[in-house]
């Protein structure tokens, strides 16, 4: 089978190859929920963004991009890790975090999932093993790491690390497969190929588009996939963990996607001239939301009286979220030092002894006198 | 744990005593690992984790590939899941690669989850001097990640000190760098072999005076104690102080000496200039500046790599006569 690339994905037209199978319907039931409440919460805080710049930081949506959170938000359990890159918010509520508290972490609030020092790009929620972070290839290693401890706890649980295609420019990104791979990690890389690195193209970047083929030569499992399919992206990422869980080790899938905002904020920067009009038009008539609601509307899975009513719904609680993120204080005394390092050591204190140290001390000079 | 008296005592070399607090806390500790090129080998990176992977495993002692950027990033993912990872480098220069780990990802973990997560990575890396080492295995690079909030950098200068910030650090819930000097490596020292503590940011008064105060780290601090009793032998009394760890920076203990000597003489393990030294002379002038005799001095390498040859290398690495010169003329100049 030829590799998919960017090119040929637009040569393709319109996708017609979505389809729920038998024993689907919840999954794709859950799925569409998860994209609706994702492109919902996206859309509101655009609008939001400017002119009232009230949320002081860069913002990187990801509206085009919810099918990888969609699937990841029905698979990953509360002790598993995600990892993602700046284009965070799908993968923050992937893990079930709090909106309430994403809202208030883009106002700077103190309410906010860390209190207002990360912000969109480097949030996290700790208590739902969720971290995210700016640099590209950055999650790829850590969520490694994640992986070899769970591998040593042996829990069976899995680390999951998501990222742009641009993240494989970076040199930590292919230390990190081949670490994986030799190490049998409990890892699923899940690349959103989007095409672009702001501006850049994949094609300028790299001879090759398709970085599974590569990822292929370090004896890694992967797949490459249309990535705005939905119920492909999650049966794709359901073996990937499935495999990672049996202890059978790391898994690279790359989701071929495509942004429909600018690189960052809810305008689009496409007066730069870097793509044309009609390839955004042509993934907007892929929208993975839209190409999911026509197959669900085909099988009687979706009317549109419900989603009415799942729109109001989610249209509340944003709502809601706004209101809790404005109304909450900024942050108030500020402990530089202890905001950097730890105040109290309390495995130290458990594990080690105090000892008296003037007996040492007082033989330091004599032993040390003689050394070089 | 009380403070208490450390029974069973031996003398042992840094090496050694490195060795024994690496096999300590992973006694201790199921959440301890070592990764590391060559750590599963018999010469165990110049003795310091000889015997671990027969104690403990392949799957906690980690021959790593030569991937140091990804190496640091994996510590930090295995220390966001619980783990206490030790990272050893057999030369800092070698750790360069993970740069970004560690500062854009290990030093503010902490910070950017407001507390809420920690990453207890200790990375050990060792400083070569002599024998040709040259510019790509003998650089020390303290003032760079001292510079950088969020990590605590040790330089422990003594066997009983190596054995015990390693605990410390391996125990703590902060990210630290341990930069150990390979001419210390060799050195023997009183060490209780119970698994004790070593506090950061607490220095240590190596010898008394009242003529000037040195304040040194980790290699530094043998030499300067050597520079000290010559000067004794003059009739000049100078009071040593240790640093042991360079980042948190015991300033208070400076300050103290300081007041009682009112000349200052730093002795850092690096190049000259924007360095540690500069920042001890720095926080001493905030305090102490219109109280000094003299002039503070910095003893310190050259703002140069390292150069091969042993001709240059005597001529690079500070020279315990010509300080002894310099320092002389110090107390006499201001006397």
């Amino acid at each position: 089978m030829a590799a998919i690339t960017h090119d040929g994905i637009l040569k393709a037209g319109r996708y017609r190859d979505l389809t729920i199978g038998d024993g689907e319907a919840d999954v794709a039931r859950s799925l569409h929920q998860f994209m609706l409440r994702l492109r919902l919460c996206e859309e509101a805080l655009a609008r939001e963004y400017h002119p009232a710049d009230e949320m002081r930081c860069p913002v990187h949506f990801c509206v085009g991009q919810e099918a990888v959170p969609a699937a990841l938000s029905l698979l990953l359990r509360e002790d598993d890790y995600l990892f993602s890159h700046h284009r965070s918010h799908g993968y923050y509520l992937a893990k079930h975090a709090p909106m309430n508290a994403l809202f208030a972490e883009l106002y700077g609030k103190q309410t906010g999932a860390n209190g207002g020092l990360a912000g969109s790009q480097d949030i996290s929620y700790p208590d739902k093993r969720f971290y995210s972070g700016a640099i590209l290839a950055g999650a790829t290693a850590i969520s490694a790491g994640s992986a070899l401890a769970l591998k040593l706890g042996g829990m069976n649980g899995v680390a999951v690390a998501g990222f742009g295609e641009s993240a494989a420019d970076e040199g930590i990104f292919w230390e990190s497969v081949n670490y994986a791979a030799v190490a049998k990690l409990p890892v699923v890389f899940i690349c959103e190929n989007n095409n672009f690195s702001v501006f850049s193209p994949q094609l300028k970047r790299t001879l090759l588009d398709n970085i599974s083929q590569r990822v292929a030569a370090f004896g890694m499992p992967q797949a490459s996939i249309f990535g705005n399919d939905a119920l492909l992206v999650h049966r794709t990422l359901r073996e990937a963990i499935a495999r990672a869980r049996k202890g059978d080790g790391p898994t690279f899938i790359e989701a071929y996607t495509y942004r429909w905002s600018g690189h960052y904020g809810p305008a689009s920067d496409d007066l730069v001239g870097y793509r044309r009009e009609e390839d955004l038009e042509a993934w907007k008539r892929n929208c993975p939301l839209v190409l999911l609601e026509q197959a669900m509307t085909g099988r009687g899975l979706l009317v549109e009286r419900d989603k009415a009513q799942m729109q109001r719904q989610f249209e509340a609680e944003i709502s809601e979220c706004f209101s809790f993120a404005k109304s909450s204080p900024f942050p108030g005394k500020i402990d530089w030092e202890g905001l950097n390092l730890a105040r109290t050591t309390p495995e130290a204190d458990r594990l080690l002894v105090e000892v008296e140290q003037q007996e040492f001390d007082a033989h330091q000079e004599s032993t040390q006198a003689k050394g070089y | 744990m009380q403070a208490r008296q450390a029974n069973a005592v031996a003398e042992i070399s840094y090496a050694e005593a490195l060795r024994q607090g690496l096999q300590q806390a992973m006694s201790l500790s199921p959440s301890v690992m070592v990764l590391g090129q060559l750590v599963d080998y018999a010469p165990g990176v110049f003795g310091s984790t000889t015997g671990l992977v027969e104690e403990f495993g392949p799957q906690r002692v980690r021959d790593f590939p030569v991937s140091e950027s990804a190496m640091t990033a994996i510590g930090i993912g295995a220390a966001v899941a619980g783990m206490r990872p030790v990272l050893v480098h057999h030369r800092l220069d070698f750790m360069l690669y993970s740069m970004d780990a560690i500062v854009n990802w290990l030093s503010l973990w902490r910070f950017k989850s407001n507390g809420k997560s920690s990453v207890p990575v200790t990375i050990r890396a060792i400083v070569g001097r002599g024998w040709g080492q040259g510019p790509q295995h003998s650089k020390s690079l303290q003032a760079w990640f001292a510079h950088v909030p969020g990590i605590k950098v040790a330089m422990p200068a003594t066997a009983f000190d190596a054995k015990g910030l390693l605990l410390e650090s391996i125990f703590g819930e902060d990210p630290v760098l341990m930069i150990e000097q390979r001419s210390l490596f060799g050195l023997k020292d009183r060490v209780p072999s119970i698994p004790y503590r070593v506090r950061f940011g607490k220095a240590v008064v190596r010898r008394e005076g009242t003529d000037m105060t040195f304040v040194a780290a980790g290699a530094m601090v043998p030499f300067s104690l050597r520079v000290a009793t010559q000067l004794g032998e003059e009739g000049i009394s100078a009071e040593v102080i240790d640093l042991r760890t360079v980042s948190p920076l015991d300033t208070d203990s400076i300050i103290q000496s300081v007041k009682k000597t009112r000349r200052v003489v730093v002795f850092d393990p690096a190049w000259v200039s924007f360095g540690v030294a500069a920042e001890v002379i720095a926080r001493v002038a905030e305090r102490q500046g219109r109280n000094l005799l003299a002039d503070p001095v910095r003893i310190c390498h050259p703002d140069s790599h390292t150069p091969m040859s042993s001709a240059l290398e005597a001529a690079y690495y500070p020279d315990e006569k010509a300080v002894i010169g310099r320092l002389r003329s110090l107390v006499r100049r201001s006397a």
